[in-house]
């Protein structure tokens, strides 16, 4: 069975003699309460004496709370307080224009475009990668033998450094000399110019990220999978579930909570993603690949408009929160839906 | 529960398929690195070719790839040498907290995983700027280690939740100190788990590219940064890059061999890809 190497590792807890995480066996009803179960303290006597404890284990976090303030949250109020400036390294301008960045931004086409190609590639890219790595987890659910090797063979690509992925994906993709043009061009069929075409750049991006996470997809889908009750699924059969009914109707409504969760998670990653759109069209050709971080890089680092980008960065963050509060209110809408489906 | 032969052998013969179809830009990429030029460029294109490691010495050895590889080692390195510590340590007081303080603390680091760093790299840059830091290992590495905070905590707070509470209760009841239920209980049992959070860190910290792009110079340039110059370059510079490519790979398919068991629980907090 596949199960072993993918199921959290309770051999560790085992050899301690530890009950193992069961943190996906929990009744989670939301990607919310996910989190907030993985961050629950584990049970306590909760006398006197152990709240005036509080503040000495509360030393332990001293010192990376002094370091992420330093490093993290100092910046980023800079990055706060730099949006609010015209500042340009490239002629040296840096005077307070308050929020005029913003509405810069707000009435400009380019932020638009990119804001919606954004969400266009996210979109496609996870739907994707869900689907893919959901069909392809349930068969390694099913194979009974050599699942574990195949699915160790399929993480490589996620694992890779993300750079050397995307090198790897440009050598394939590359305009006539790639392996996918020329063996088209070794059946006559004249290919597109999979990185200078605008719509097929955008397509070969889309493509570049499924590779990269569809194996994390498949890895945490199947460790979600084997934790649905087996009785569950025998129960099903007798009533003459077939495979499509068993995935749908049981096995994803039972693991509802962790697929929002991982859901929520790649759409986060998947909105800032950088490396991949880099190296393979640098937001090119034109601007038909630049999603708002790859605008953000170039508005900062080739442009040098500091101010202009600090902004950038601002409404990004703002607009992946909004994304993510939508896509964690919709998704426990539809575990709530789902989880009285069960059976 | 589980179908018959027939099935299982389809089954099996489709997931292959998947997983090779998966490996093919890699190995690809591989098969790249070995070829002479002319053999590279041939349509179409060739399985059958005389292998050559020239690209291998000449990229690693000739073109000093070994520096940036070295820089790489010494900022992944630097890295988990001092997150690991602090991190363990707040993970540590993080699951002995009972107050809700404790889980808005952890909401917020989650948070904080999520962050476009595009936004915290502007202001990393300019402050590297204005203290000099830029091109220096200390830049480097404190920007990482504040970027895998996060993650570290959280991975390393799922093992010590673990521990049962009467261990810690036996152990006071004994006399320990706070410090000595950290040091001579909870540390020795979370162990491997500390294997396993350096290791991911290593891995986040020597893949990383948008901070290694905008902090280093040529001084510390880290391996992405100097693949990704080189694999822009013009397709004559392919064989090299590719070698350049599988040189940076290898260590990370030892990691994964070494990893494979716990690379679920590092993967749901997002270890990899920052």
């Amino acid at each position: 069975m596949t199960g072993d190497i993918i199921a959290p590792d309770a051999s560790l807890a085992g050899a301690y003699g530890i009950a193992p995480m069961t943190m996906v066996k929990e009744e989670i009803t939301s990607p919310l309460r996910a989190a907030r179960l993985l961050a629950r303290a584990p049970p306590s006597l909760a006398d006197s004496g152990e709240r005036s404890k509080d503040w000495k284990y509360a030393l332990f976090l001293g010192p990376s709370v002094v370091l992420i303030c330093c490093v993290m949250i100092y910046p980023l109020g800079y990055a706060l307080y730099s949006s609010l400036f015209n500042y340009d390294l490239g002629s040296g301008i840096h005077e307070f224009i308050g929020l005029d960045n913003y509405a810069t931004l707000f009435t400009e086409a380019r932020f638009w475009s990119a804001l919606g190609r954004t969400c266009l590639i996210v979109t496609c890219a996870v739907t994707s990668e869900f689907f893919i790595g959901l069909f392809v987890a349930y068969g390694l659910y099913l194979l009974v033998r050599g699942g574990r090797a195949l699915s160790l063979l399929m993480f490589l690509p996620h694992i890779v450094t993300p750079v050397v992925a995307a090198l790897f994906l440009r050598w394939i993709f590359m305009g006539r000399w790639g392996l996918l043009s020329s063996l088209l061009i070794s059946f006559n069929i004249f290919p597109p110019d999979w990185l200078g075409d605008p719509s097929w750049a955008r397509f070969t991006v889309v493509v570049a990220d499924i590779w990269q996470f569809t194996p994390f997809m498949i890895l945490v889908l199947l460790a979600a999978l084997n934790t649905v009750d087996e009785c569950l699924l025998e129960a099903a059969k007798l009533d003459g579930a077939g495979h499509w009914t068993l995935l749908f109707r049981i096995m994803v409504p039972s693991v509802w909570p962790m697929i929002a969760f991982v859901l929520v998670i790649r759409v986060m990653d998947a909105f800032r993603s950088f490396d991949n759109i880099y190296v393979l069209t640098a937001g090119g050709p034109g601007t038909a690949t630049e999603t708002l971080t790859m605008y953000t890089y170039t508005t900062a680092f080739k442009l040098l408009k500091i101010g202009k980008a600090s902004a950038l960065g601002v409404l990004t963050l703002l607009f992946v929160g909004i994304v993510a509060a939508v896509v964690i209110t919709v998704l426990s809408r539809m575990s709530r839906g789902r989880g009285k489906s069960v059976i | 529960m589980k179908p018959r032969f027939q099935t299982q052998f389809l089954l099996f013969i489709a997931l292959s398929a998947f997983a090779a179809l998966n490996l093919t830009p890699v190995i690809w990429g591989f098969l790249t690195s070995i070829k002479q030029p002319v053999d590279a460029f041939a349509v179409p294109p060739k399985i059958v070719f005389t292998p050559t490691f020239e690209f291998h010495y000449q990229i690693w050895v000739e073109r000093e790839f070994w520096r940036f590889l070295l820089n790489s080692v010494v900022i992944s390195v630097g890295t988990v040498l001092i997150s690991l510590p602090i991190a363990t340590m707040s993970a540590f007081g993080l699951s002995r907290l009972q107050s809700s303080g404790s889980r808005g603390l952890l909401a917020g680091l989650m948070v904080m995983r999520m962050f476009p760093q595009i936004l915290l790299a502007i202001p990393f840059f300019m402050l590297g700027r204005m203290l000099d830091l830029i091109d220096t290992y200390w830049a480097m590495i404190g920007a990482l280690v504040a970027l895998n905070q996060p993650f570290t905590i959280w991975l390393m707070r799922s093992f010590f939740i673990e521990i049962p509470e009467e261990l810690y209760e036996s152990a006071s009841l004994d006399g320990c100190s706070i410090w000595q239920e950290f040091r001579l209980v909870a540390l020795p049992i979370v162990k491997p788990g500390l294997w396993v959070a350096a290791l991911f860190s290593l891995l986040f910290a020597y893949n990383e590219f948008l901070f290694a792009l905008v902090l280093t110079g040529p001084h510390t340039k880290t391996l992405p940064v100097a693949i990704a110059e080189y694999g822009g370059e013009d397709v004559n510079y392919w064989s090299l890059a590719a070698a350049a490519a599988i040189g940076i790979m290898l260590p990370i398919v030892i990691f994964m061999m070494v990893l494979q068991r716990h690379l679920v629980r590092g993967l749901a907090f997002g270890a990899v890809k920052g």
